[in-house]
């Protein structure tokens, strides 16, 4: 060794590396204080409870730099950039005396903390945005970089297979951890079937994949189940939750709500691979699209999964209004993965949101058409394909004789009923009242005001209601209850007490007008018996084309499409310019108190409206989805990656703020939500093979010792994913296993097996009526969901009764769930449809049957220990029904040819292999 | 990188990771053998500018129902909640009002009208007199009507709160507030605050079980007694009288109890084979959870059946086995609180007695439900007494408001039987045993009992002091949800000092 050291050209070298040594610490030392990192775990935590969005103590909040350098009310400056000597805050944090010290009547902070702040304040009190507030980056993947000047590259790891896995490589080495070897192919496949498809793959895929030996077997396989149609209803199941989809209204009475055709909407976008920009487009603001066609509008529907309150003597301007609050809450947890409701009485106490913008946010979703009303206005109505012909024609007639914007009205008229008046809207009542607080009802001598009616170039009125009692006069007043009378109109009962639309000419009149309605009716004998009731008011002008030929067949055909009864959906529109509603601030939040008016408007701190955008739904839907917006994609890409992976890569998928969880691999989000918007085109299909196809997805799930004791959670994925299956999951592979699944696809929910007196609502005469045969056996995502009654089972397994937007569902593990699949019928009727198929199969060969069986659930070859205490339950079983042959019949269910004690048996040991954690494990 | 890059990214990784992990499961499976783990975290976790230090969160997935401390001793351990669905009349049982019957049948006062809104009444009504008499009872010296002859024998075991007011007059809302501190669907209701607390002392039991009776749910159903944000384990587990006491607890048919036992054993020993080749613990907390459902199974239509119990019981509540009844659930309440079920609901249906129809004309079907009540809960009183169950075991029984001094007039016109309509300034609440005062009675109403005049409470502060006697501060016991910390008195409640003992 000394002589090396006397050696002149290693002093220089230990000079050399002695000097780098000071320049790491040097530069080290020097490195400015980084706000996100240092600075605002400090605010968070010990300062912004008192001075940030909710308080603002002495006038200083630390939520923006402007407020924390602006004013304070003791005139002192609290931060002073470049000075932490003048800067009050620094000579607070550091008193002595607890009445003066800063955090007031708590802990002082600590040495470093002091520290970090006053280098913080000296290097110019930088502020910085918290990342999930930046827009996406171009990212690299940290590939292996070339070495000696760019002449060699070091050679990929092995286990790498595509751009995902560098990401999670890089950490791992860092973390010194390995990854896994890959799953076998028989876990795989199941794995990646229900991943992509809900439910176990189809016969002929996934032999295809068996008995593929190419490299290129897996990705063929992914793409078959990518192009399933299956695909697109396990992936409309888990939009569901965000949409908060449920076949009823909510609230007390929950009555029933035809919306399922939204559904179908999700089940086909998927399918067709809408791209996610258009897909958010279409539900944000569908029918604010140029000629918006029936998809489009069914979209929409998105937002009128909010409740509707029908209990009597309820506000149903407070329901709207809570319907709105609920569409602004769920696009920002669902699709922007941030907490907002909190802003809704205050700033946000640690993310860039004022009070302020929530109500401009929410000014976007409030000038809509609904109200709250009984039958959930506006509806879109579905005509046959004929009588949509019809419509074409009656248009196009009007078209051509009319103006092209007078066509769009009668069309859109005859489509939505819309934009009409509910009759809910009527005040000043006079021997008329809302009946149960949602129409309008005459008794004798009534009056009722319609307010602020434009009838400019009106002269007809189309109105729905029901007569109860003949020979009643309505009278409409211009301006007062005595005023010019506009017309005079005979209501006679109608047929058994229905609602019936009806048209009318009215004398002309120019402007905006209070209308003042009166109703005489000699046959109304007691002052509180009604005669009749309305449902909305059309005010519009007679069909152009009086005099061309053919008026009169127009005429018939518009009137008939007007009257069908058709099914509808709850679709989402804006209130024309003359009725338009303004929005306000709610001073704390509560609706009654209105403070200044606003104007749509985003938060100033992520980016502005994209200019040209329009200042309403639409331009909002441009901005979610522009690609500057750092909180669409990503909030996309980590949902499906927690789909995928069990987690989230942002562990709180609901919040991307400040208080959620950091990413665990930040540039890999980024890098995926911008290959996602850029090079995929907001594919989703796309952006779910780029995960499938990592090595980090297709790993081995065992918990391996190192793993459990360095990562328990599986955060640095070292391992594949390994999860208990969602409550759609576990019933559709039950049922398919079992050859029940009806693989029908689309249309009304369905009504499978409960048990009775689920449903016990006190007002509502509805009931669980059950399906008739295969529909008892449709897939998870077309089961009725009833919010007050949730379909049992499925709540069981930690479904949500979706009255608001749920964007992550907790995993809970609970003896009840056991009983779900041990006892409920519907598994019960899974077992016996599986036992016998594994009797057929293999007859008179138990170890065959349940081999065969296990190998129908798994794929793979069961294990003789495995198959060896099955088949000792099975002799348990059989000796069991041997004796007591009358149970046979019991567990079989029917009197049939499986009515024996083998077959008995057989379906004990189906029962319990469909209840095997790796059943209902994604392994 | 740096060194210094290198920490400070660890140190806002750990914290963010702390703070994220507060409100995940994932991290109480780590911490589940320390219970109390995440409590320190609480200070961390600040949200809306409300105080978080010390709220307990210790929600384990895999023992999500493990008996758990509360945040300071509480004198009670379980709950039983007696509520009358409907909202039962005060003027006819607690609260004596001899002015009402001097203005009986007289227009009501516009002064009493002005400013207020009725479910039903129009116009003018008419006052209506107290359709009951009344007389005073025990040391306390109570005033109990004598529609409730066998309760007014332990009136010296209850509080009374006589002036609870709500601001929700109808059945759904007002069920809601008084259950879930919201009128609104979405929170979890007090049951599963409570269980999510505490935990069960009887894991072969749900932890929070309900019991409904008089043929119908509660207008609000079951969302009155759902776990809303909290997890779903939380929700009550509603028991039925009928059917399968719980969903899907009895085996199916042809499967007995051992063969039952031989196909759990044979799930749980593949599983075992599973965990040798996994190690996935999740899976050791499967086979946990059916070994409970399998006691489960058993211990379940155990309590549920009163059969076995001794005549003189029976003959004490009133009870007739084998026919759901009110009185049958008080009997289970008292065992399935003696098993050690943390929270018993019960909710009985039909005491909205509009007159509307003979069944809910306060002369007539009102009397028929007192009937049902007064026998088994005085009962239930007594026989929690006497297995020494009562020190720890807190009663309450309500309604979700009360009824007005007025006979309703629906639509303006009298109703075909006397009725009132539901009122909400002024009602009558009981409570009793778990470290309430005995023989007491707080808050007064006006002479013809239609506002409170002192010691007014709102069902905030009911639910503060049931959450108080079970060792938890209201203010504190919060959850994360939407960014910011819940609470079940939301930023309501005042703790009833003047009750508790």
């Amino acid at each position: 060794m000394l002589p090396f050291l006397l050696h002149k050209k290693w002093w220089v070298l230990a000079l050399l590396m002695g000097m780098a040594v000071l320049f790491f610490i040097f530069s080290a030392r020097n490195q400015p204080v980084d706000f996100n990192a240092e600075v605002k775990p400090i605010f968070n935590k010990k300062c912004i409870t008192c001075h940030g969005g909710v308080r603002r103590k002495s006038g200083f909040s630390l939520l923006f730099r402007a407020e924390a350098l602006g004013q304070t009310e003791s005139g002192k400056p609290a931060i002073v950039p470049g000075h932490p000597e003048k800067s009050e805050m620094m000579r607070r944090i550091g008193l002595q005396d607890p009445e003066e010290r800063m955090p007031y009547k708590h802990e002082p902070l600590t040495k470093e903390e002091i520290s970090i702040l006053k280098r913080w304040i000296k290097e110019g009190a930088k502020w910085g945005d918290h990342w999930a507030y930046l827009p996406v980056k171009p990212t690299e993947p940290p590939k292996p970089k070339p070495i000696f000047f760019g002449l060699i590259t070091p050679k990929k790891p092995a286990w790498i297979k595509n751009d995902v896995d560098y990401f999670i490589w890089d950490k791992l080495q860092q973390e010194k951890i390995q990854p896994s070897e890959p799953a076998d192919k028989a876990t795989l496949l199941r794995r990646v079937s229900l991943d992509i498809t809900g439910m176990p793959p189809e016969e002929n895929i996934a032999n295809a994949f068996l008995t593929d030996g190419s490299d290129q077997a897996y990705e063929k396989l992914v793409d078959a189940l990518l192009s399933s149609p299956h695909y697109g209803e396990r992936w409309a199941a888990m939009w569901m939750d965000i949409a908060r989809y449920a076949d009823t209204k909510g609230y007390e009475r929950d009555g029933d709500r035809s919306i399922w055709r939204y559904r179908d909407w999700l089940i086909q976008a998927f399918n067709e691979d809408r791209g996610y920009d258009r897909f958010l487009i279409d539900q944000l603001a569908g029918d604010l699209l140029p000629d918006p066609s029936d998809d489009q509008f069914i979209a929409t529907a998105f937002h009128r999964n909010t409740m509707t309150n029908d209990e009597g003597g309820t506000e149903n301007e407070e329901f709207r209004t809570a319907a709105v609050l609920d569409r602004v809450n769920a696009t920002w947890e669902g699709l922007m993965g941030t907490t907002f409701s909190c802003v809704q009485c205050h700033s946000h106490p640690y993310d860039p949101f004022t009070h302020d913008e929530y109500y401009k946010f929410m000014a976007f979703f409030n000038d809509t058409r609904d109200e709250d009303s009984y039958a959930d206005y506006p509806l879109l109505r579905h005509y046959s394909t004929q009588d949509s012909l019809s419509l074409n024609h009656v248009v196009s007639w009007i078209g051509k004789h009319g103006s092209k914007d007078q066509a769009k009205e009668v069309a859109l008229f005859l489509k939505t009923w819309q934009p009409a008046i509910n009759s809910l809207d009527a005040d000043q009542f006079r021997n008329s009242e809302l009946a149960d607080t949602k129409w309008l009802i005459f008794r004798n001598h009534a009056v009722a005001r319609l307010k602020h009616v434009d009838l400019d170039q009106k002269n007809r009125l189309i109105f729905r209601y029901a007569g109860f009692v003949k020979g009643g006069d309505w009278i409409i007043h211009l301006d007062k209850p005595d005023g010019l009378i506009l017309n005079r109109i005979r209501l006679d009962t109608t047929k058994d007490y229905n609602w019936v639309i009806r048209q009318t000419d009215i004398q002309p009149a120019v402007g905006i007008h209070d209308l003042y309605f009166t109703y005489e009716n000699p046959h109304l004998k007691k002052p509180d018996e009604s005669g009749c009731q309305f449902d909305w008011f059309y005010f519009t002008r007679s069909l152009e084309g009086k005099r061309e030929p053919g008026y009169d067949s127009i005429q018939k055909t518009y009137w008939r499409l007007l009257t069908a009864e058709v099914p509808t959906t709850p679709i989402m529109m804006d209130n024309p310019a003359d009725m338009h509603r303004s929005s306000h601030v709610f001073e704390r939040g509560n609706w009654l108190v209105q403070g200044k008016e606003v104007k749509p408007d985003v938060p100033h701190s992520l980016l502005p409206l994209p200019p040209k955008a329009p200042r309403n739904r639409l331009g909002l839907a441009l901005w979610m989805t522009s690609k500057q917006n750092p909180l669409i994609a990503r909030t996309l890409v980590n949902r499906l990656w927690e789909q995928l992976f069990g987690s989230g890569l942002v562990e709180t998928l609901e919040d991307f703020g400040t208080q959620g969880a950091a990413p665990t691999h930040p540039e890999l989000l980024d890098w995926l939500a911008w290959q996602f918007m850029n090079e995929d085109q907001w594919s989703i299909k796309k952006l779910l093979k780029e995960m499938l196809m990592s090595a980090t997805y297709r790993q081995d799930s065992k918990v391996r010792a190192d793993l459990l004791e360095k990562d328990p959670f599986n955060k640095s994925y070292a391992r594949g994913p390994r999860v208990r299956l969602s409550a759609e999951q576990i019933r559709d592979q039950s049922l398919m296993v079992s050859g029940l699944l009806s693989e029908r696809m689309y249309g009304p929910s369905v009504m499978p097996y409960q048990p009775k007196g689920i449903w016990l609502s006190p007002w509502n005469g509805e009931d669980w009526k059950m399906s008739a045969q295969e529909n008892q056996y449709r897939r998870a995502v077309y089961t009725y969901w009833k919010r007050t009654a949730p379909y049992p089972s499925m709540i069981t397994f930690d479904g949500v009764a979706r009255e608001v937007c749920t964007a992550r569902r907790i995993r809970t593990n609970t003896p009840l769930q056991a009983l779900v699949t041990l006892n409920d019928s519907t598994y019960l009727n899974a077992a016996r449809g599986f036992a016998f198929d594994m009797q057929k199969a293999a007859p008179n060969d138990l170890a065959k049957q349940i081999s065969n069986g296990y190998k129908k659930m798994m794929y793979k070859t069961i294990s003789p220990e495995k198959l060896l205490i099955l088949e000792k339950l099975y002799k348990e079983a059989y000796d069991r029904f041997e004796k007591e042959k009358d149970k046979t019949c019991e567990i079989i269910g029917e009197m049939n040819q499986y009515n024996n004690p083998g077959t008995a048996a057989l379906v004990v040991v189906a029962n319990a292999m469909l209840n095997l954690d790796e059943w209902i494990t994604k392994n | 990188m740096t060194q210094k890059e290198l920490r400070n990214q660890q140190l806002l990784q750990e914290a963010n990771e702390r703070t994220a992990q507060f409100f995940t499961r994932r991290h109480f499976l780590k911490e589940s053998a320390m219970g109390f783990g995440a409590l320190a975290l609480g200070s961390l976790i600040g949200g809306c500018g409300f105080d978080t230090a010390g709220s307990v969160s210790t929600f384990d997935p895999a023992h999500p129902l493990a008996p758990k401390l509360p945040m300071f001793p509480g004198k009670a351990k379980s709950v039983i909640y007696l509520h009358m669905a409907g909202a039962p009349s005060q003027l006819e049982l607690f609260d004596f009002k001899p002015d009402l019957m001097k203005l009986n049948g007289q227009d009501c006062p516009q002064s009493l009208l002005e400013g207020k809104r009725f479910a039903f009444i129009r116009g003018v009504p008419k006052m209506l007199g107290p359709q009951a008499s009344f007389k005073q009872y025990g040391q306390s010296r109570a005033w109990i009507s004598e529609l409730l002859p066998h309760f007014s024998t332990i009136v010296d075991e209850v509080s009374f709160l006589k002036a609870v007011t709500t601001d929700q007059f109808n059945h759904a809302p007002a069920q809601l507030l008084m259950h879930s501190g919201s009128p609104r669907l979405g929170r979890p209701s007090l049951g599963s605050w409570v269980t999510y607390g505490l935990g069960s002392e009887n894991q072969n039991l749900p932890g929070f079980v309900v019991l409904t009776s008089g043929g119908k749910f509660p207008d609000a159903g079951k969302s009155v007694w759902g776990s809303g944000f909290l997890p779903s384990v939380y929700q009550g587990v509603q028991c039925r009288s009928e059917g399968d006491p719980v969903l899907f607890i009895k085996d199916p048919q042809g499967m007995d109890r051992d063969l039952r036992k031989a196909s759990i054993d044979a799930i749980n020993a593949v599983n075992e084979q599973e965990y040798s080749e996994y190690h996935d613990p999740e899976i050791l907390s499967r086979i946990s959870q059916y070994e409970m459902a399998y006691r489960m199974q058993i211990s379940v239509p155990g309590v549920m059946n009163i059969n076995d119990e001794p005549d003189y019981i029976h003959e004490m509540y009133g009870t007739e086995p084998n026919k759901a009844s009110l009185a049958n659930n008080i009997l289970l309440a008292r065992k399935l609180v003696e098993k050690g079920v943390r929270f018993v609901q019960l909710f009985d249906w039909g005491w909205d007695s509009h007159g509307s129809d003979a069944n809910l004309a306060i002369d007539i079907g009102f009397i028929n439900k007192c009937r049902q009540v007064d026998k088994p809960m005085t009962a239930l009183i007594l026989d929690l007494k006497q297995r020494g169950l009562l020190e720890d075991t807190l009663v309450v029984w309500g309604g979700e408001f009360g009824r007005t001094p007025m006979q309703e007039n629906r639509e303006g016109k009298q109703n075909p039987f006397k009725g009132r309509d539901h009122h909400v300034d002024a009602f009558t609440i009981w409570m009793a045993g778990g470290g309430i005062k005995k023989g007491f009675c707080h808050g007064e109403t006006d002479e013809i009992g239609y506002s409170a005049i002192s010691g007014k409470v709102t069902p905030y502060d009911i639910q503060a002091t049931i959450l108080n006697q079970l060792g938890f501060d209201h203010e504190k016991f919060t959850y994360q949800f939407q960014g910011r910390p819940y609470r079940l008195t939301d930023v309501h409640g005042k703790l009833i000092d003047e009750i508790i003992a």
